[in-house]
């Protein structure tokens, strides 16, 4: 949507709201930029713009969240995609969103990759199984924010999210972010790594795994940022966490699976490089694998998923509820009640709405005071670099 | 050489090698699957309780075994007349066939479902949503190469012409000629076409998830990627269902009319 | 024998109509039709997009990277392992399904077979990594019998399940029972009667399958190893769950480019599938005079 027909909404709504009169609008001189549009309509026109009122909004703060709310209930359902129940606890999430405001979750595809969720908009285009909103990475977001599919909402909280983590242009806003961590499993593994460093010891031949390929995973490209942060490269040149690979895979210790929930738990994949909130579940889950999370000491290195609507969804007023959920401090406290830290988790720690067990079952803050995250440049530099050394000096 | 009555050594070696090979992956994941899940010790049947009482799988493999049957339909129907009619008619038609009966490979489920979806997205919400629509469209062409190369075979190792015209001068039309003399001949082709294109539905992933199809492979994958001991249950109870609904398509094979050259043996 | 249906100059049979060959190829439009909308638009689809560059425009630089690395290395791999899958599933697969259902076995033994082999022919993925995984991983079953009760350990004896040995093993779980069910109604087609002729002719069991019993399996073992090998370099899942994708194959990168998070030309994962249609087109093409040389034997 351009400015110019925002402008044009807020002024009809005003126009709704205040019950003026034409007449009365034009003495009181606000005939102005896109005002003289609308009052030089005929009337059949402007019944007919003012229906687009039902447009869903872009600005939250602006619009009525009982508006929302009934326009959403009216809908009767949301579609979302990719949220597996045990990833930053989307399972309770979700069913707390369905419970509160009665409406029912379709969670498609929860293992969908964020490229698989930006083909999804394309290819369901204007069916009903499209999904809602995305919670997509980073880079993707930018893809999907460039290519039109999503669309321009400012949820309430919008200015309260920092801003390396939120698009100027409205297209998407970052939901929760997490770092890089070694999950061990205590029972096979006796001594815990407590570095990049400590993982070339040989007591770990065969033991250390990544969650997916570089190639194909963002995750796994910033376990591979976090070793190069660790190994003197940095954000801008990430060669050196390849190189680490490499050596990890000559001395024997790099175990080139795809770990899952199965080889972790059934100790197959003793040390797993994945995100903290991920390796922290894990624990939970699996009490017998006593899963230690460790962040390593010699590199913090951080990355957020991103929130964003489907510019073409089924549901788009119950799809701005979501968001509105999820930036509420009820959203942003599950969120964090999955070991992640989310978008608003500064701002609600000084305002003390934290509770003391949730911040006790992460990681010390000062673990984290040292987080380094990539620009979305940074990435696409590290990706290129990636597709050409990674099957050079890792693959074969 | 007398007929034997009893095994050859030979063949004992090698099915007792076929046994341990195959049985012994499946006996660790079934280890697997009967530990408890907060001692990581056997032994318990709590895994295999969560996925049956699980309303989504029953959903799923419901939804799963009606579109292969579905397909399995469309599949036979298409390719028995116009293999046989290759054999009969027009053999110089065969690599072709045999060639485009390969293409399926060589476009990677990825490719063929964004296409699929790309091309008919017009197309009427009865047809294009619904999985017993779009999605046994096109698992029939993933079906393509087994029940070709099957069909084939079992129609190389029959005297096609011999039968035809054996069929024809006692009276028979083109339909019964196919149906009650060539079918019963080939049907341990087509049985093992079929046996295939089940187990391929049943297990493909790629176009149903992307074509967001909720099928029974959609949640064996989604228990595989979330869940450690469940996931070692469901590859057996998938492992299992999947037999038992051959070993069912077997015995209603059996049923039907045995085969004119029987006698002979 | 009766005249093969490759004697083509064979009289029309009396009391059908004169032979149309024109209009004989009408019979198989059903089939070409439905090809056509569901397979081969799809496809051409994919092969144009092979040639075209992300401006829209055409371009030859999509198809010209794949001679570089790392898709050079990608095609060897996923040919290597194709080949080596497709000659050894199907040998081990003949052999087993030859016991299955040769004279003096059981019948029950037959029916399970090819149940189990329907089944097995499709077990791919995550759940089949797992298994093996379980089986002959670092800690798996098999790997702890071998260290414990023989004291060997194959990790340290350079074998190790996450190497391309370790995909084509774990591949033959599939290739092996696809060749089973394909190969069986040609081995049922071996009738006894035959090997007994041999025998009475005086022929030991291993005259028989050179000159009798291989020649007429060959056609029909050929075009089986070929499904087998286009079934294998098809496959993915099985080795993306095994090697995380560190052992390039032609599926998984196309993967990577079509649905992983990182590698973003779509055209070259299009002109990858190109690639891999040329290489299944060069074996059809080798496949046709090895089956016209192989049904020689049929005459």
């Amino acid at each position: 949507m351009e400015d110019f027909q925002e402008q044009e909404y807020e002024f009809l709504r005003r126009l709704e709201e205040e019950k003026l009169d034409r007449r009365r609008l034009l003495k009181r001189g606000l005939v102005a930029g896109a005002g003289l549009t609308v009052m030089s309509l005929s009337p059949a026109a402007l019944a007919a713009r003012q229906k687009a009122l039902a447009d869903p909004p872009t600005i939250g703060r602006l619009a009525k969240v009982s508006d929302i709310i009934k326009e959403a209930k009216k809908e009767g359902r949301l579609n979302v995609i990719a949220l597996p129940p045990d990833w930053a606890n989307y399972g309770e999430i979700i069913s707390t969103f369905s419970k509160k405001y009665g409406i029912p979750i379709t969670s498609d595809n929860p293992d969908a990759s964020s490229a698989q969720e930006n083909q999804a908009v394309r290819s369901l285009k204007g069916d009903s199984r499209a999904p809602d909103v995305l919670d997509v990475s980073a880079s993707q977001a930018q893809v999907g924010a460039n290519e039109g599919l999503y669309a321009k909402y400012y949820t309430t909280n919008f200015r309260k999210v920092p801003r390396a983590m939120k698009d100027g242009r409205g297209f998407w806003v970052g939901d929760y972010w997490g770092v890089v961590s070694f999950g061990i499993n205590r029972a096979v593994i006796s001594n815990p790594p407590k570095s990049w460093k400590d993982l070339l010891k040989p007591e770990y031949k065969n033991k250390v795994a990544l969650n997916g390929s570089p190639l194909s995973s963002g995750s796994a490209v910033a376990g591979v940022f976090s070793a190069s942060i660790a190994n003197g490269g940095g954000l801008s040149n990430i060669q050196p966490g390849i190189d680490f690979f490499a050596q990890l895979k000559s001395v024997g210790n790099f175990l080139p699976v795809q770990a899952t929930p199965q080889t972790i738990a059934s100790g197959q994949t003793p040390i797993t490089i994945d995100w903290d909130y991920l390796n922290i579940a894990y624990g939970k889950n699996f009490p017998a694998s006593k899963i230690q999370t460790v962040i390593p000491s010699d590199a913090v290195y951080g990355a957020h998923y991103c929130q964003a609507i489907n510019a073409t969804a089924p549901h788009p007023w119950a799809a701005r509820l979501w968001q509105e959920f999820l930036y509420s401090d009820q959203g942003q406290l599950l969120w964090l009640k999955g070991f992640s830290h989310p978008a608003l988790f500064t701002d609600m720690v000084a305002r003390k709405v934290v509770p003391n067990a949730l911040i006790k079952a992460l990681p010390s803050a000062a673990a984290y005071s040292k987080v380094k995250f990539a620009s979305v440049t940074q990435n696409s530099k590290a990706r290129a670099t990636i597709t050409t050394e990674w099957p050079k000096k890792v693959g074969s | 050489m007398k007929p034997r009555r009893r095994i050859a050594p030979g063949a004992v070696v090698w099915l007792l090698v076929g046994v341990a090979y195959f049985f012994i992956p499946l006996a660790a994941t079934l280890l697997f699957s009967l530990r408890d899940d907060q001692t990581g010790k056997c032994c318990t049947l709590a895994n295999f309780s969560y996925i049956l009482h699980d309303p989504t799988f029953w959903k799923t493999i419901r939804l799963s075994f009606v579109v292969a049957l579905e397909t399995i339909a469309i599949t036979l129907a298409l390719l028995v007349p116009t293999v046989y009619w290759v054999h009969l008619k027009v053999p110089r038609l065969r690599p072709l066939i045999g060639f485009l009966a390969l293409v399926p490979f060589v476009v990677a489920p990825i490719i063929l479902v964004v296409g699929l979806l790309d091309i008919y997205r017009g197309s009427p919400e009865w047809f294009y949503a619904s999985p017993y629509g779009f999605l046994a469209t096109a698992y029939v062409i993933l079906a393509f190469p087994f029940m070709y190369f099957s069909l084939d075979t079992g129609f190389r190792s029959i005297d096609v012409h011999t039968l035809t015209e054996a069929s024809q001068s006692l009276g028979a039309g083109w339909p019964t000629t196919l149906w009650r003399v060539i079918l019963p001949n080939i049907k341990a082709a087509a049985l093992a076409g079929s046996f295939l294109t089940l187990a391929i539905v049943m297990g493909e992933y790629t176009i149903a998830s992307l074509a967001q199809f909720n099928t029974f492979s959609v949640f064996v994958q989604y228990i595989n990627q979330n869940k450690a001991y469940p996931a070692g249950a469901v590859t057996i109870i998938a492992f299992a269902i999947t037999w038992a609904a051959m070993l069912a398509l077997l015995a209603v094979g059996r049923g039907r009319t045995a085969p004119i050259t029987e006698g002979e043996k | 024998m009766t005249p093969s249906k490759h004697d083509l100059s064979r009289p029309a049979p009396a009391g059908r109509e004169r032979r149309r060959p024109s209009f004989a190829w009408l019979g198989v439009l059903p089939f070409l039709a439905y090809a056509t909308a569901f397979l081969l638009l799809p496809a051409a689809n994919v092969l144009i997009g092979a040639f075209r560059s992300p401006n829209g425009g055409w371009t030859l630089d999509n198809v010209a990277t794949l001679f570089e690395e790392p898709y050079r290395t990608a095609f060897k791999n996923s040919i290597e392992v194709s080949l080596v899958t497709a000659l050894l599933g199907g040998l081990l697969g003949l052999m087993i399904a030859y016991s299955a259902l040769r004279e003096g076995t059981p019948k029950w033994i037959r029916g399970s077979l090819t149940t189990f082999s329907g089944v097995a022919a499709n077990f791919a993925g995550i759940p089949l990594a797992f298994a093996f995984i379980a089986t002959l991983g670092v800690l798996g079953v098999v790997t702890t019998f071998m260290t414990e009760t023989l004291g060997i350990n194959p990790y340290d004896h350079g074998f190790s399940l996450f190497t391309k040995t370790g995909i084509e093993i774990v591949y033959l779980y599939f290739q092996i029972p696809l060749m089973i069910l394909v190969i069986a109604p040609a081995i049922d087609g071996l009738r006894r009667e035959w090997r007994e002729a041999a025998s009475g002719l005086g022929a030991s069991a291993f005259q028989f399958w050179r000159h009798i019993g291989v020649p007429i399996l060959m056609p029909s073992l050929l075009s089986a190893m070929v499904l087998l090998f286009g079934n294998a370099f098809a496959a993915y899942a099985t080795a993306y769950g095994l090697t995380g994708g560190s052992i390039g194959l032609v599926p998984i990168v196309i993967g990577f480019f079509l649905s992983g998070d990182v590698l973003d030309n779509p055209h070259l994962g299009q002109a990858l599938s190109f690639g891999m249609f040329v290489v299944l087109g060069l074996m059809m093409l080798a496949y046709i005079p090895l089956q016209k040389l192989s049904s020689r034997w049929m005459r």
